[in-house]
């Protein structure tokens, strides 16, 4: 293997790849990243066996040389070596060449590294997936999809189906949904190019998060094939493995209240501030919690009260209220996630009691959904 | 008996365990007596300062925040040990425990400081006999030397102790403070730091006894009202009671055995587990208190200690709760060899009271079904009558 290489290009293919290698591995040579020189261009690969990462870098992009191929060919570096090297190289071309005993030989400028490789026949396969049901979703969807919802899986390992998030296609609609037992978070699109047949799949979080920070802010399509165990998103450059979770997501519609005795309506920022005061007393405490009551004239209040350092109130605005009096805890921190994740200036929020779950959705748009279970006081 | 105890004052104890961590790891390792022992960070690279020190090495000039360098200089053959704190405060624990079975008014200076108001403590003899008893007792139970000094308020009580190390017992009366407190430089006195000390030097004061005899005004504008205090402590005057509440933050509850054999049988560690557990969970229900992080403390036969805890979702009280958590968490952790200390704590316990229940998408449809009617009923006491019309009580 011989070639040369712009070194931006390659420093931002291994910082893609990279996001799937980790130090902790059982298998050895998963510590390294894979790089194929063909005449099209370099290929580099990263895993944990979880996630598979493969970025490609044409040798061409329109009139522009990337790289020059010389002889093709791969070799496996060590992961961290050969990312602190290209980063650290002086001159903005790198060249590469790899010895028959993969000892591969990187210049650049007036430093040369000798680096001791691997076999690239000795790294595992990516999984071969079937191109047949491909569908197509735009890029910052996705990511939008996937920002609203992963923070609710669970980070405990008591249920591993719930440390992922279900993705649920039916009648073409899509559904991402995400609980960790105490909030749930659920985003709806029906956005075109999503298939007429029916797939229900659980995608690890953590997959998800990394595959967020690889995607472009563009609406690019990123194609998108499921299949009996893997999940694989195509971008431009960029191919995402993912191994799906093993077991069947608990059917959380039922549980999703239909109807509600109190309604209120508020600003979100407004609202946002003041739950984010009120946890500043609330953080040392036990869950986080805050207090929220609202009289029959619509007025809302916020509190919280640890005793050993003090008390919060604080009255809000709200847009509109109907229905019972109510008096709820909750935890700070759920609210303002699922705040967050809101799109939406004006929300509505549903509740049904005190010790039942409560929904709050961004007005007049029901694509969105964040549902809190309380927190019982006594 | 009450002849020994004045008719319109109070009787304090300052008690002051001396050189306490290096006594405590003396009272656990009994091969270190008699031997030099420095406490202190690092001290494999010679590195870090001395965080305690014994008398043998007190004694040849080695103080606490010395570079461990050059204490070893001093006494090159002192016997460098790493500060355990879990195992400091453990036995900080269990003698206070005691001294506040001797009266409840105690309150905890520090980890190896405590202040005991034994005005009321007629019964069990003279201050004298008492501050006698609970130094044979602390040598008898944990090992550990403390002094003790008695006095009419906690200023003089703290003085005194100060007076004779180790194992001291220092009386020290108001009539005695001239004598005793006026010839020694004002930074001796319990309150006056280096930065106070000089600016008093600057405006004359250099002795207790300038201080006692000073113009207040002058005092307060050197010093404010601090120094108004300071110079009628020096005069003997001191009213702040003994405050139980004062350093309650003794937010864990533990225990912790050493075992008169190694263990290494899981069976027979569990049995000791299972005993923690009990012993931590009735203290607990005590203090009517909760907890969700719990602790393990193993140390093996070579002193290594190790403490791992977890945080739990909930809330947690009851033996078979703390054992499960416990019996988790040591068998994640030890590493297989004889074991000659367990310990379990529940760390930042909360008033049962306080407790909140975060409730959980699959489940929580039996639970309000359950406890909604109730809730509803009081609340709807609560807005008729005020909040304090109802509270939840307790089955004892």
């Amino acid at each position: 293997m011989k070639f040369s290489i712009q070194k931006d290009r390659l420093a931002a293919g291994i910082q893609d790849v990279l996001k799937a290698v980790s130090s902790r591995t059982t298998i050895p040579i998963l510590t390294g990243i894979k790089i194929h020189a063909s005449d099209e261009g370099i290929t580099l690969t990263g895993s944990d066996s979880d996630i598979s990462i493969e970025s490609f870098i044409p040798s061409e992009e329109g009139e522009v040389l990337i790289a020059t191929i010389e002889e093709t060919g791969g070799v496996v570096l060590n992961a961290r070596f050969f990312n602190e090297i290209v980063r650290k190289l002086p001159a903005s071309t790198i060249e590469f060449e790899t010895s028959s005993s993969f000892q591969t030989i990187i210049r650049s400028g007036h430093a040369e590294f000798s680096l001791n490789g691997q076999d690239a026949d000795e790294y595992p396969h990516l999984p071969q997936i079937d191109d047949e049901n491909v569908f197509k979703l735009p890029a910052d969807l996705v990511k939008t999809l996937i920002r609203q919802t992963v923070f609710a899986v669970s980070t405990s390992e008591t249920r591993p189906i719930l440390t992922g998030v279900n993705w649920k296609i039916e009648n073409g609609t899509l559904i991402c949904t995400a609980t960790d037992s105490h909030r749930l978070a659920l985003r709806k699109t029906a956005a075109a190019g999503l298939p007429e047949g029916e797939y229900n799949v659980v995608i690890p979080g953590k997959s998800l998060t990394e595959l967020s920070k690889i995607l472009d802010d563009t609406n690019e399509p990123v194609e998108i094939v499921m299949t009996e165990n893997q999940v694989l998103f195509r971008s431009k450059y960029v191919l995402f493995f993912s191994r799906l979770l093993d077991g069947n997501y608990p059917d959380t519609s039922r549980l999703i209240p239909d109807e509600h005795k109190t309604k209120i309506d508020l600003n979100t920022k407004e609202y946002l501030q003041a739950v984010d005061r009120a946890s500043l007393l609330a953080r040392e405490g036990r869950n986080n919690v805050i207090k929220m009551s609202s009289g029959d004239d619509g007025t809302v209040e916020i509190s919280s009260n640890s005793p050993e350092i003090g008390k919060v109130t604080e009255q809000v605005n709200s847009l509109a209220a109907e229905g019972d009096e109510l008096k709820i805890s909750f935890s700070a921190k759920y609210m303002m996630d699922a705040l967050k994740a809101i799109e939406g200036t004006e929300i509505e929020i549903q509740f049904t009691g005190a010790m039942r779950p409560f929904v709050i959705r961004p007005l007049h748009d029901d694509s969105t959904l964040q549902l809190i279970l309380p927190v019982r006081t006594y | 008996m009450e002849g020994f105890y004045p008719k319109n004052g109070r009787v304090i104890l300052h008690i002051d365990a001396n050189a306490f961590f290096a006594s405590v790891e003396m009272a656990e390792n009994p091969a270190l007596k008699n031997k030099p022992v420095i406490i202190a960070g690092n001290p494999e690279e010679r590195k870090g300062i001395v965080v305690a020190a014994n008398y043998l090495c007190k004694d040849k000039g080695i103080y606490t925040t010395m570079a461990l360098g050059e204490a070893l200089k001093l006494v090159p053959e002192a016997v460098v040990i790493k500060p355990n704190h879990a195992i400091y405060k453990e036995y900080s624990k269990r003698i206070f425990a005691y001294l506040a079975e001797v009266s409840p008014l105690i309150e905890y200076a520090s980890i190896d400081e405590a202040y005991l108001d034994i005005t009321e403590c007629a019964h069990l003899g003279s201050p004298i006999d008492i501050a006698m008893k609970i130094q044979q007792e602390t040598v008898k139970r944990f090992d550990i030397p403390i002094s003790i000094g008695i006095a009419p308020n906690k200023f003089l009580a703290k003085m005194a102790s100060d007076m004779q190390k180790p194992l001291g017992l220092t009386v020290l009366r108001k009539r005695d403070v001239e004598r005793v407190l006026w010839n020694k430089p004002v930074l001796d006195a319990h309150g006056i730091g280096e930065k106070t000390a000089a600016k008093l030097q600057a405006h004359g004061i250099l002795t207790m006894g300038d201080l006692a005899k000073a113009d207040v005004k002058k005092v307060q504008s050197i010093m404010g009202v601090r120094g108004v205090r300071m110079r009628d402590r020096v005069n003997g005057i001191d009213d702040r009671p003994v405050d139980p509440e004062a350093n309650t933050s003794y937010k864990s509850i533990g225990n912790s055995a050493t075992f008169p054999k190694n263990i290494i049988e899981p069976a027979s560690i569990r049995v000791k587990l299972r005993m923690l557990s009990r012993a931590v969970s009735e203290r607990m229900k005590q203090k009517k208190a909760v907890s969700r992080t719990i602790q393990v403390m193993i140390r093996y036969d070579d002193f290594k200690t190790i403490t791992r805890s977890q945080t739990l979702q909930r809330d947690i009280q009851e033996e078979a709760d703390l054992f499960a958590a416990a019996e988790t968490l040591f068998f994640k952790h030890w590493n297989g060899e004889p074991v000659r200390l367990l310990g379990i704590t529940a760390q930042n316990a909360v008033d049962k009271r306080m407790q909140t229940t975060q409730m959980d998408l699959f489940s929580f449809q039996e639970e309000a079904d359950k406890l909604e009617p109730l809730f509803t009923t009081v609340e709807a006491l609560k807005r008729k009558f005020g909040d304090s019309i109802i509270k939840k009580g307790w089955m004892e």
